[in-house]
C-alpha cells in the first residue's frame, strides 16, 4: 500500500527519511506530522527513529542501509550515532563510513541482498558496504547518471528507475539486482525517485505530488497490493500511454 | 472565469458609468487651480494636459476591454463554435470592432484639441476648447452604450460557462430530450443537474467528472435534439451539435425504447442516423436507457430490426441501463470509457510520441545468474495488523495524538529516548557526559567494559580476602596523620621528578649505557667481516689513556677551586653571577635556572651593565629605575595611576546656563 505524504510542505520525503525492511528513519521537525504518518502504516512492527545526521535533517540522503544495517556518513556525530544505537535493534549493524562521497543516500541503492554503488566510490567503501549491509556490490550508473541512490529505488520484490533508462539497461540491471524493474516517476514527472520515494517489502510512502498514475505504477512494480510488476505491460498498458502520450 | 481556453474577464462597465469612472479620474490626478493672470504657455499647457490625460484614461480602459475579450477565431474550435452559437459571432465582432473604433476616434479628437488649445490665447478659450475635446470625446462615448451592454452581457454568461477542456478525455451524453441524460450524468459523476419530467430541462452544456482506470474523465452533458434541419434548429439545440462536431469524444447516444420520452423509437433511430455524420472517428455507445421499462428484446419486431440496423452498423457498441434501478449504469460507463481509451491509444500508437515513452511500458524480468534464493523480507506482525483508522475509537495512539494533547506543535517536545531499545528502562534517560577530564566519551566506549570491572571487582575482592591491604591500614593514627604523610610523599615525588625533567630539558631519558658499543664488539665484528681492526684498537686504546689521564687531572684541579670560589662568592654581593671574568670555573657550575654552564664559554671581559656609568651611585641609581621599569604587572587589578579616571562626571561649566544661538559647539 502506498501512501502520499509530506515533509513540511516539501514533497521530497525520501530526503527526510530512510525507511528498510528492519527499520525506519525519520528527520527530526517542528511537528511530529511526518513521524505519525510512519508510525501509523509502521508502528509496532519495526522502529521509526527520529534523528539528525551531522547535525542536518537530509537523512534520508546521508545515510544507506538495509535489514542487515545501516551506513551513515563521517560527518555524523558521536551522539548521533550513540542514539542510534540505542534505538535501533541489535541485529542492525551502525557504521560510520569515510567517505569522499559523504551523500551516501545518493551513491548507494540497495535492497537486502544487492547494492548498486556509484562508479567512483572508494574500493574501502566498496568493502564496507558489502560487509556490514551483506550485500552484493556493483558499481553502476541509471541512465548515464552515477548518482544510482538518487535515480533508483529498489527493494526486494522489485524496482523503479530513472524514467529515461533504456530497455536494455533496464534488463540489465534487473538481471544484476534480480528484481524486475520498471522506469517510472514520482510527484508529478519529477525523476529523483530517491527522493519522492521511501519503500520497503510491504508499504510504501511517496511525496503528496504523485499522481494516481504514478502510484499505481509504483504499486505494481514494488508488488504492494497484491498485485505482479506485469502489470504495468497489462491492464495499465492503454491508461499509461494515454497519460504519458 | 472557469472555461479552459477562457480567461477572466474584468466588469464591463455601462456608457454612462464609463464617462463618470475617466472624467472622475481626470479630475482627481491632474491639476485645478488656474489663474488668469498666469503666464499663457502654463495656462495652455495646464489644459492640454487636462485633454492628454482623458484621452490616455479612455485609451486604457478600451485597450483594455479589447484585450480581455476572446479572439474567436483564434480559440479550440470547439470554444469558437459555441461562442458564435451562444452570442453569434458577427455582433461580437461587431462589438469590439465599434469599440476599436471609438478609441481611434478619441485619439483624434485629443490630437485636433490639443493642436488648437496651443492657439488658445487666454484663460477663457483655453477652458472653452477643453470643453468641447471633453464633451466631444464623451458623445462618441456615450454612442457605445449598446456595444457595452451587449459585452456585458457576454462576459457574463461566459464566466458561467461551464470548464469543458476540448483536449480531455470526455464522453459525450447525447439524444431526445427526456431520455435520461441528465440522470445518467447525475449517476456516474457528482455534477447534480437538474433533472425533470418535462423536455429542455438541460438548456446548456454541463460537464461532471469521473475517474476511471487511474484517470479524470469529463462527462458532458447535452441539451436534447429534435430531428430537423440544421438551419432550424435553436441555440439549445445547437450547443449539441457543437459539441458533437468539435470535441473528440467517446459519443453515448441515449434511447428510451420504452417512449416515456414522448418520441416514438422509429424518431429516435431517425435522429442516430440524421446525426451520424458527427459521429465519424469517434467510438460510438448506444445506450438504450430505462431498461426497468422497457427492453431491447421486448421490443415488437419491426421497432427491434430498426434498433439492431443501427447496433450492427460499424463501431457502434450497445448497453442497456436503467437510471432508475441502476442496472447497467456502471457497464455503460466502463464501456464508454475503455472504448474511448482504446480510440485514443490506438492514435496515440501511430503517432511518433510514444516512442520516447516506450522505455516506461516495459517491465524488465530478471534472468537468474545464480542459485541464491533472495526472498523478501515481511515480518509476520505486518499480515496481523490491522489497519489504522483514524475513525476507531480504539486505534493506535500516535505521537501526533501525543502532541497534540501536550499542546501541540511548537509547544509539545518529543522525547527521543523515549523508544530506545536497552537492556533496562531506567538506563533510557541516563545522563552520559559528552567531553569528560577533556576526553571525547565516545571514544571510549567499550562493549566489554562491564565484563572488565567484573574482572577487576573480582581481583580486588581476592586481594582484600588474602589480607593484602591489612598490614598498612592501620599504620596511622587519625586521617590528618595519613593525609600529612601522603601530602609529603607527593612533594617529595614531585621535587624529584621536577628535578629530571628541568634537568633533561624534557629530553627522552636514556641510560648512559644505550646505544654504546665497546671497543670489544667493534673488533670481534670488524674480524668476522673479514677486516683487520689493529689500527683502530691500537688508536682507540691511545686514546682513552690520554683520555683517563686528563679526567684525572681535572678532578684534582676542580678540588682546589671549590674553596676560592665560595670565598670570593661571600664578597661579590649583587653582580656576584655575572662578574666572573677571573674566577676559574667550578666542575658542574649551574646558572639560576639550574643549566649547566659549559665549562669553555667565553665571558664577557667587562660587566656591560656598568659600561657608560659614572660610579657606583649612578650604577645602582640605574638598577633601582631599570627594576621600576621592570615591576611585575598588576595583577591583581587593582585601580592604578595608569588607568582612566574622570574626576568629574557632569563639569557644572558644561552643563549650566542656557544655551542661545550659536554656543551649543562651545561645549
Amino acid at each position: 500500500m502506498a501512501t502520499r505524504i509530506q515533509f513540511e510542505n516539501s514533497s521530497d520525503i525520501g530526503v527526510f527519511s530512510k525507511l528498510t525492511n528492519s527499520y525506519c528513519l525519520c528527520a527530526i521537525q517542528g511537528s511530529t506530522n511526518f513521524y505519525s504518518a510512519f508510525e501509523s502504516e509502521l508502528g509496532d512492527v519495526i522502529p521509526i527513529v527520529h534523528t539528525s545526521i551531522g547535525g542536518t535533517r537530509i537523512i534520508g540522503r546521508l545515510t544507506a542501509g538495509n535489514r542487515h544495517g545501516l551506513l551513515v556518513p563521517s560527518t555524523t556525530t558521536d551522539q548521533e550515532l550513540q542514539h542510534l544505537r540505542n534505538s535501533l535493534p541489535d541485529a542492525v549493524a551502525i557504521q560510520r563510513v569515510e567517505e569522499r562521497l559523504s551523500a551516501l543516500g545518493n551513491v548507494i541503492a540497495c535492497n537486502d541482498y544487492v547494492a548498486l554503488v556509484h562508479p567512483d566510490i572508494d574500493r574501502e567503501t566498496e568493502e564496507i558496504i558489502a560487509d556490514v549491509l551483506k550485500v552484493e556490490v556493483f558499481r553502476q550508473t541509471i541512465a548515464d547518471n552515477v548518482l544510482v541512490g538518487s535515480y533508483a529505488v529498489i527493494s526486494n520484490q522489485g524496482g523503479v528507475v530513472h524514467p529515461k533508462t533504456s530497455i536494455q539497461d533496464q534488463d540489465e540491471l534487473s538481471s544484476l539486482l534480480q528484481v524486475p524493474l520498471v522506469a517510472g516517476t514520482v510527484n508529478r514527472g519529477s525523476d529523483v525517485l530517491g527522493a519522492g520515494l521511501v519503500v520497503n517489502d510491504w508499504c510504501a510512502f511517496t511525496g503528496l505530488d504523485t499522481t494516481a498514475t504514478e502510484i499505481s505504477v509504483i504499486e505494481a512494480a514494488f508488488k504492494l497490493q497484491g498485485q505482479s510488476s506485469a502489470a504495468v505491460i497489462g491492464e495499465m498498458r492503454d491508461s499509461l500511454i494515454d497519460s504519458w502520450a | 472565469m472557469s472555461t479552459s481556453g477562457l480567461k477572466a474577464i474584468a466588469p464591463v462597465p455601462k456608457a454612462s458609468d464609463f464617462l463618470d469612472i475617466v472624467l472622475s479620474k481626470t479630475q482627481r490626478k491632474t491639476p485645478t487651480v488656474i489663474h488668469k493672470n498666469f503666464k499663457i504657455s502654463r495656462i495652455r499647457n495646464f489644459y492640454m494636459r487636462k485633454v492628454k490625460f482623458t484621452q490616455d484614461s479612455f485609451d486604457e480602459k478600451l485597450g483594455a476591454i479589447l484585450e480581455e475579450f476572446p479572439i474567436i477565431d483564434d480559440l479550440h474550435p470547439f470554444l469558437s463554435s459555441l461562442l458564435n452559437v451562444l452570442y453569434d459571432k458577427n455582433h461580437y465582432k461587431l462589438a469590439l470592432g465599434q469599440l476599436r473604433t471609438a478609441r481611434h476616434l478619441i485619439d483624434q479628437v485629443a490630437k485636433d484639441y490639443v493642436r488648437l488649445l496651443k492657439f488658445g490665447d487666454s484663460l477663457y478659450r483655453c477652458k472653452q476648447l477643453k470643453r468641447a475635446a471633453l464633451g466631444r470625446m464623451a458623445t462618441i462615448m456615450k454612442r457605445q452604450n449598446e456595444a457595452l451592454e451587449f459585452l456585458e452581457e457576454v462576459r457574463k454568461h461566459m464566466s458561467r460557462l461551464p470548464a469543458i477542456d476540448p483536449t480531455a478525455r470526455t464522453l459525450l451524453i447525447c439524444g431526445y430530450p427526456n431520455v435520461g441524460k441528465s440522470s445518467f450524468l447525475n449517476k456516474v459523476t457528482r455534477a447534480d443537474v437538474d433533472v425533470q419530467p418535462y423536455a429542455f430541462t438541460t438548456k446548456s452544456l454541463f460537464v461532471g467528472h469521473l475517474d476511471h482506470r487511474y484517470m479524470r474523465w469529463q462527462v458532458i452533458d447535452t441539451p436534447g435534439i429534435l430531428d430537423h434541419p440544421l438551419e432550424e434548429m435553436n441555440n439549445i439545440e445547437m450547443q449539441s451539435i457543437t459539441a458533437l462536431a468539435h470535441l473528440k469524444a467517446c459519443v453515448l447516444y441515449f434511447m428510451d425504447l420504452s417512449e416515456q420520452c414522448g418520441y416514438s423509437v422509429e424518431a429516435q433511430c431517425k435522429l442516430f442516423n440524421a446525426i451520424k455524420p458527427l459521429f465519424a472517428n469517434k467510438p460510438t455507445v448506444l445506450v438504450l436507457n430505462k431498461a426497468d421499462v422497457a427492453r431491447l428484446e421486448d421490443l415488437e419486431p419491426e421497432r427491434r430490426a430498426m434498433v439492431e440496423e443501427i447496433i450492427n452498423s460499424e463501431g457502434v457498441r450497445h448497453v442497456q441501463c436503467s437510471c432508475y434501478s441502476d442496472e447497467g449504469v456502471m457497464i455503460v460507463k466502463t464501456t464508454a470509457c475503455d472504448a474511448l481509451l482504446e480510440h485514443r491509444v490506438d492514435t496515440k500508437l501511430k503517432g511518433n510520441k510514444v516512442n520516447a515513452i516506450l522505455n516506461r511500458l516495459h517491465v524488465a524480468q530478471p534472468k537468474p545468474r545464480d542459485e541464491v534464493v533472495r526472498t523478501p523480507c515481511i515480518p509476520e506482525a505486518v499480515k496481523e495488523r490491522k489497519k489504522y483508522d483514524k475513525t476507531d475509537p480504539e486505534r493506535r495512539k500516535l505521537e501526533r495524538d501525543v502532541e497534540a494533547e501536550e499542546g501541540g506543535a511548537g509547544v509539545y517536545n518529543i522525547n527521543l529516548r523515549k523508544n530506545y531499545l536497552l537492556a533496562d528502562e531506567e538506563w533510557k534517560n541516563d545522563v552520559i557526559p559528552e567531553i569528560m577530564d577533556g576526553k571525547n566519551v565516545a571514544d571510549f566506549i567499550d562493549p566489554d567494559i562491564l565484563e572488565k570491572l567484573d574482572a577487576l571487582e573480582r581481583e580486588e575482592e581476592k586481594l582484600e580476602a588474602e589480607g593484602f591491604y591489612e598490614s598498612g591500614s592501620d599504620m596511622y593514627d587519625s586521617d590528618d596523620e595519613r593525609d600529612a604523610v601522603a601530602a609529603k610523599y607527593a612533594l617529595k615525588k614531585k621535587i624529584v621528578s621536577q628535578g629530571t625533567k628541568k634537568a633533561m630539558k624534557n629530553r627522552a631519558l636514556l641510560p648512559r649505557t644505550a646505544g654504546l658499543r665497546t671497543l670489544s664488539e667493534l673488533t670481534t665484528d670488524m674480524t668476522k667481516a673479514g677486516l683487520d681492526p689493529s689500527r683502530i684498537q691500537e688508536r682507540a686504546e691511545i686514546l682513552a689513556k690520554v683520555a683517563g689521564a686528563k679526567r684525572k687531572r681535572q678532578r684534582e684541579e676542580d678540588a682546589e677551586m671549590d674553596v676560592d670560589e665560595d670565598a670570593e662568592m661571600g664578597d661579590e654581593g649583587e653582580w656576584m653571577d655575572v662578574d666572573g671574568e677571573e674566577t676559574p670555573k667550578l666542575k658542574r657550575a649551574k646558572d639560576n635556572s639550574g643549566a649547566v654552564i659549559t665549562k669553555n664559554a667565553r665571558h664577557p671581559r667587562t660587566n656591560r651593565q656598568l659600561a657608560g656609568m659614572r660610579d657606583e651611585a649612578q650604577a645602582s641609581k640605574a638598577v633601582k629605575l631599570r627594576n621600576l621599569g621592570q615591576r611585575e604587572r598588576n595583577m591583581q587589578a587593582r585601580a592604578g595611576e595608569s588607568d582612566r579616571a574622570i574626576k568629574t562626571k557632569m563639569p557644572k561649566h558644561l552643563f549650566a546656563g542656557k544655551r542661545k544661538m550659536g554656543k551649543t559647539d562651545r561645549r
